[in-house]
């Protein structure tokens, strides 16, 4: 057992207590040798893990688009019947409507409505909302060569 | 320590050489393989890792006139049950039970279908509702699996069913304007490319789509449901009524070729379809341009219309009928066998007097009366977009079995067969003006971008001059409205028209069956519809004036009425 040959003052030196405990020193270079490197490993897992999320992301928006489709076209089909001949002559007789046997034609100096036209799929296209900005790392994707 | 020094031996070249012969193989291999094979092995790493598939294009709607959908595209799904998967009869009950419960029919006959197969998968339903399917698909059943599909729906159930036709297992048009318009229709299919895992499954995002599907135009028809319902109804009231085997009725307007009406009977139902019977097939042909009929004394008109046009009579042109005339040695007696006396050209059509048509024709000579009857349209299709058309057939003098006597029965429309719509084109041609137009029940169409793209009229020919066609005009008037009651006149309407009752040629001959006919227009002066009624094998032996003179009138009344048009006689004209 190795034993000091002189006492250590109580309470030391100034210089005594600054070379008592040493710190190593900070090899900067190899900080960031490691950083890049993490950074490396990091980013093809953040990669991939988006490019897997965005893929089901838009699996279901298709998905869901299709489903859409779907129901839209269910429900101009819908609405085609229910403007259907026999519906409105069930609505008129369940009214008490009879047709006219003896036409009375009054002229008038207005032009009549124009006719409803139907389905409403001619309408001019509701204006696109703007998409929400992408987050800061999703858009550092937009330098990598995926498919649009 | 002292070491041997080692002897120096040449056995070390060995191992090398073989090493170095091997590395030269292996290098040789990779050469091969990645450089001289490379395009092969390329593209069959592209075949293992891509696949495609076929993007449908949604099939356009079919619209009347005003834009109300007479055919829709819907989606739905098809039912498919692996049969491995229902090898488990514990499986199998629960899943067609719920299967059952859904789609409708019975669990057992299902399980049977599915038992039938050893393997894969097995279609056990068809078409069935979109939002059927999706439950279906959110339940999970066991062993099911729904592929999308799309079918056609009629809102206004089995209206104009014989113009708009329907659409087979494969999604392309099988008949009517589904099939004749089928490219334009049904679009362009699109084309996806992924690449997919070991499993076949698509990998996220390496789906691209390498042609966007471009859907079907929508087809704008010039039919108004309102007319082809009365259309319709009025065409089954009037076979039932006259014990008729069929019939056809179509609304045209005369000044532009739109057919706005077109009525056959019998015709397919959509609720009653079945292909796999004989019996439906015949129903699937539009009576109105594919049978041909001999006109009968509707044909007058255009003899007429030819002779006033050719100048060699005019209305007030008088001659005497006996009763019969003789032509090369045959007696041609009148429809009636009545004797008229001293007529009219006016007259001649009044009372639809026989020897008067031959008198007309007489004096045209066969050569010209042919050149009005190509100018008029006949023995030729007239061009609309409907499939099945047929021509009609008449024979000329350069034909081998030519006679005299062919050219005095056409000029009262026997010895000439014609289709119901050239007929109506034809008779078109003689009160608008003298111009021939090509018929079309499709108004436009509406592009997927939304583009109208209208179908513009088309004059085929002058058959006679304004002038002629004008008088013709008037003369018809007077056979509608003779002073005298007569089944034809609308109520509210001034109208001109012309009856026809013709028997069925069979070989050698005519036999005891007719085909009764009235063709006509109204307002009289300036013709917003022109209406063609015929009627087939009438069992109650009724003229064409008795028959389908009484539709005509009631067919014009409410037509009209319906378009606005005020009316232009009655107690309403003198408001």
């Amino acid at each position: 057992m190795a034993t000091l040959g002189r006492p250590i003052a109580r309470g030391g030196t100034a210089e005594a207590q600054r070379h008592g405990v040493r710190f190593p020193a900070i090899n900067w270079w190899l900080v960031a040798a490691i950083a890049v490197f993490a950074v490396g490993a990091a980013l093809p897992v953040l990669q991939s893990s988006a490019t897997t999320s965005r893929g089901f992301d838009i699996r279901a928006v298709e998905q869901r688009q299709a489903e859409l489709r779907g129901e839209i076209a269910a429900l101009e089909a819908q609405i085609a019947t229910q403007s259907s001949l026999e519906r409105i002559r069930q609505r008129a007789e369940a009214m008490g409507l009879h047709p006219a046997a003896t036409p009375v034609v009054v002229t008038v100096d207005v032009p009549g409505p124009e006719p409803a036209r139907i389905p409403a799929e001619y309408l001019p296209a509701a204006a696109p909302t703007p998409e929400r900005p992408d987050s800061w790392w999703r858009s550092l994707l937009k330098w990598l060569p995926l498919p649009e | 320590m002292a070491f041997e020094a080692a002897q120096r031996t040449g056995r070390v070249w060995l191992p090398a050489a073989g090493f170095g012969l091997f590395g030269l193989l292996v290098l040789g291999r990779l050469v091969q393989l990645q450089v001289l094979e490379h395009p092969q092995f390329a593209a069959k790493a592209a075949s293992e890792m891509v696949a495609s598939d076929t993007l449908y294009a949604r099939r356009g709607a079919i619209l009347d006139r005003n834009g109300h959908p007479l055919a829709l595209t819907v989606d739905t799904w098809d039912v498919y049950v692996s049969a491995r998967a229902w090898r488990d009869e514990t499986v199998a009950v629960d899943a067609s039970e719920t299967l059952a419960a859904a789609i409708g029919g019975d669990a057992f006959a299902i399980r049977q279908q599915v038992r039938d197969h050893e393997s894969g998968d097995i279609l056990v339903a068809r078409d069935v509702p979109f939002d059927v399917g999706r439950e279906l698909e959110k339940q999970g059943v066991p062993g099911v699996s729904l592929l999308p599909n799309i079918d056609r729906a009629h809102p206004e159930g089995d209206l104009a069913a014989s113009i708009i036709g329907f659409i087979g297992a494969d999604n392309n048009g099988l008949a009517g304007i589904e099939a004749a318009l089928d490219s334009v229709l049904g679009g362009t299919p699109g084309r996806a490319i992924f690449e997919r895992d070991s499993a076949g499954r698509p990998i996220p995002l390496g789906r691209y789509v390498a042609r966007q599907p471009v859907p079907g135009a929508d087809v704008v028809l010039t039919v108004d449901r309102t007319l082809q319902e009365l259309a319709e109804r009025e065409l089954r009231k009037a076979i039932e009524e006259h014990k008729a085997s069929g019939g056809t009725l179509i609304i045209m307007d005369p000044n532009t070729g739109e057919i706005l009406a077109l009525a056959s009977e019998p015709s397919f139902r959509y609720s009653t379809l079945d292909l796999s019977r004989d019996d439906q097939l015949q129903l699937l042909r539009n009576r109105a341009i594919t049978d041909l009929y001999e006109p009968g004394s509707v044909m007058k008109v255009i003899t007429a219309a030819a002779a006033l046009d050719a100048g060699v009579v005019t209305p007030n042109t008088t001659y005497v009928d006996t009763g019969v005339a003789v032509v090369a040695g045959v007696p041609i007696r009148n429809w009636d066998y009545n004797v008229y006396g001293q007529q009219t050209m006016t007259g001649v059509l009044q009372h639809s007097i026989n020897t008067g048509a031959i008198f007309m024709v007489e004096r045209l000579g066969a050569e010209r009366f042919h050149q009005y009857l190509d100018a008029f349209g006949f023995g030729r299709r007239t061009g609309i977009e409907l499939q099945g058309e047929t021509p009609g057939i008449f024979r000329r003098p350069s034909d081998p079995d030519w006679s005299p006597v062919d050219l005095a029965t056409q000029s009262f429309g026997q010895a000439i067969s014609v289709t119901p719509l050239q007929m109506a084109v034809a008779f078109a041609a003689a009160i608008n003006g003298g111009k021939l137009l090509e018929p079309h029940v499709v108004k436009g169409y509406v592009l997927p971008d939304g583009t109208w793209r209208p179908v513009a009229p088309k004059v085929i020919d002058q058959a006679i001059s304004p002038q002629t066609s004008n008088t013709l005009r008037e003369m018809l008037g007077a056979v509608v409205n003779p002073g005298w009651y007569h089944p034809a006149n609308p109520r509210f309407y001034t109208a001109g028209g012309k009856s026809g009752t013709a028997n069925v040629p069979v070989v050698n001959g005519y036999n005891d069956r007719q085909i009764a006919s009235f063709v006509g227009f109204a307002p009289l002066e300036n013709p917003r519809i022109l209406v063609m009624v015929k009627l087939d094998d009438n069992a109650d032996l009724q003229t064409g004036t008795q028959a389908a003179g009484p539709v005509f009138a009631r067919v014009v009344d409410e037509a009209l009425r319906y378009l606005g048009v005020p009316p232009d006689k009655g107690p309403e004209a003198d408001r």
